[in-house]
């Protein structure tokens, strides 16, 4: 994101909307993006709503109130003056965009944002087979962010047990080769938001890839949200949670469910 | 997306929050689903849901929105999304849903076993389940549980921890009722997987230091 210096009146209300936390003001009290943090989720723009206001006029009124010591408050949810600036991305500066603004197509998938389908079309697609458990291992969230170098990282790691990369995934088409999990060169020191590694493997094989994530975790500066699945049994029983419970990791109350109302239903072969 | 895997809390709030979605995959029943993406989006908004939406046109909670033209509006996507606060609604919209074939696919992010006796109930099975194994990594960059609670509920990370952390400033010093500011963070949420009335109980238990 860029901020028009002509328009910002300082007010600093994109300060706090920013997903990253890296709007500030400069020292002549307008607002900067660090575009080296900036990961392109284009919320500010979004959720700020533009007021359309006159900055020079803007600018006199808090002058004014500013020597009476009295402040110049605006609405949470505006940009007064409109002027926060969307830029043109270039490669591979676009990927940010791709992975942190839920509003964007990613070509690779034709889904929105990060996306990744995970259990959600299993009912139509049988991407999760019976015996086969799903992992989605999502670096920079929450609220953290994560350069695809400590992505790789995960990645590589993963990739040592000989999974099924996902390849519907934005991440996995960044790989230069699935067998290793080596992501492209000219993306490691992108940032995004977060940015999903999708795979399968075989129900008994969770353990083993528990115990990866164990051990490559303490190497990577972001968080790492994961998540487990698989095709339920005939009587609803999931059966992943009994490996996950013999690899010693808790298992959350809540998750995600498919009814299995899509159509035409996927049948095992 | 992980967008609704990972919502934080105990399962006392956890207990108002259902995300119900309609997904459809490509080359499969994405093609041609624009009508049944609308009648998904009514039968919710006849239980009364707290948000709706969709990740390409938005939320009702958005600036410019209008309910019924976002539903005029939906092509052929990848999904919608509505979030309810009970259990005996969502079980009346999945009755409702079973009963319209709509041959897309249903998911409910919420607690597991709950939404697992509302299938039996309505007389489904189950076909697919998965599990948050929580936060790994640096966990110590993370915020203090309210935050966590409160920015899990949009997954895709749009209600940053800062805009929170304000807003319950603005809550406690009287300038934002808690209901305003959990519509605020509402609108942040491209989606509509946001719970606002989940939020609003939140905020008005951390104006009151809880």
């Amino acid at each position: 994101m860029e901020i028009d210096k002509e328009k910002c009146v300082g007010c600093g209300n994109c300060h706090p909307v920013c997903t990253m936390g890296v709007i500030y003001l400069d020292a002549d009290g307008k607002s900067v993006v660090n575009q080296e943090e900036c990961v392109e989720c284009s919320t500010c723009y979004r959720v700020l709503r533009n007021e359309g206001s006159l900055p020079s006029f803007l600018r006199a009124i808090r002058k004014v109130l500013a020597a009476f010591r009295l402040g110049y408050v605006a609405e949470v949810d505006v940009c007064p003056t409109g002027a926060l600036t969307p830029p043109k991305l270039q490669w591979p500066r676009s990927l940010r965009a791709m992975f942190s603004d839920p509003s964007t197509v990613h070509p690779g998938t034709g889904v929105l944002g990060r996306g990744t389908d995970e259990i959600k079309s299993n009912d139509v697609t049988g991407r999760l087979r019976e015996g086969e458990a799903g992992f989605v291992v999502e670096l920079g969230r929450p609220g953290i962010g994560a350069r695809f170098r400590d992505i790789e990282k995960v990645a590589m790691a993963l990739a040592r047990l000989q999974p099924h990369f996902e390849r519907e995934n934005p991440v996995t088409q960044l790989m230069e080769d699935v067998g290793t999990g080596k992501v492209r060169k000219d993306v490691l020191d992108e940032k995004v938001l977060s940015a999903i590694i999708e795979l399968k493997t075989t129900l008994d094989r969770i353990p083993e890839f528990l115990r990866a994530l164990e051990k490559i975790q303490a190497e990577v500066d972001t968080v790492i949200s994961v998540g487990v699945a698989s095709r339920c049994l005939a009587d609803g029983t999931a059966p992943h949670e009994e490996w996950v419970t013999k690899a010693g990791c808790k298992l959350s109350s809540n998750g995600k469910t498919n009814l299995g109302l899509g159509r035409p239903l996927f049948k095992e072969p | 997306m992980t967008n609704t895997l990972h919502r934080q809390g105990a399962p006392g709030t956890l207990k108002n929050d259902f995300v119900i979605f309609a997904h459809t995959a490509k080359g499969i029943n994405r093609e041609g689903s624009a009508s049944k993406l609308r009648e998904f989006m009514r039968i919710c908004l006849r239980h009364k849901p707290v948000n709706i939406g969709d990740g390409k046109q938005g939320n009702i909670y958005q600036d410019d929105i209008d309910i019924e033209e976002l539903i005029r509006n939906q092509g052929d996507a990848s999904g919608a999304t509505a979030v309810f606060t009970d259990l005996d609604t969502l079980q009346k919209v999945i009755e409702d849903l079973i009963r319209a074939d709509l041959g897309l696919s249903i998911n409910v992010s919420g607690l597991l076993e709950e939404v697992k006796t509302c299938c039996r109930r309505a007389g489904i099975q189950r076909h697919s389940a998965e599990h948050s194994l929580g936060f790994w990594g640096a966990k110590d960059r993370l915020p203090e549980r309210h935050i966590l609670e409160i920015n899990t509920m949009c997954g895709h990370g749009m209600v940053s921890f800062n805009f929170i952390r304000k807003l319950i400033e603005l809550v406690k010093l009287r300038r934002l009722t808690p209901g305003k500011a959990a519509r605020i963070m509402a609108k942040c949420c491209e989606c509509g997987a946001f719970n606002p009335a989940r939020a609003q109980v939140l905020m008005e238990k951390v104006r009151q230091g809880g």
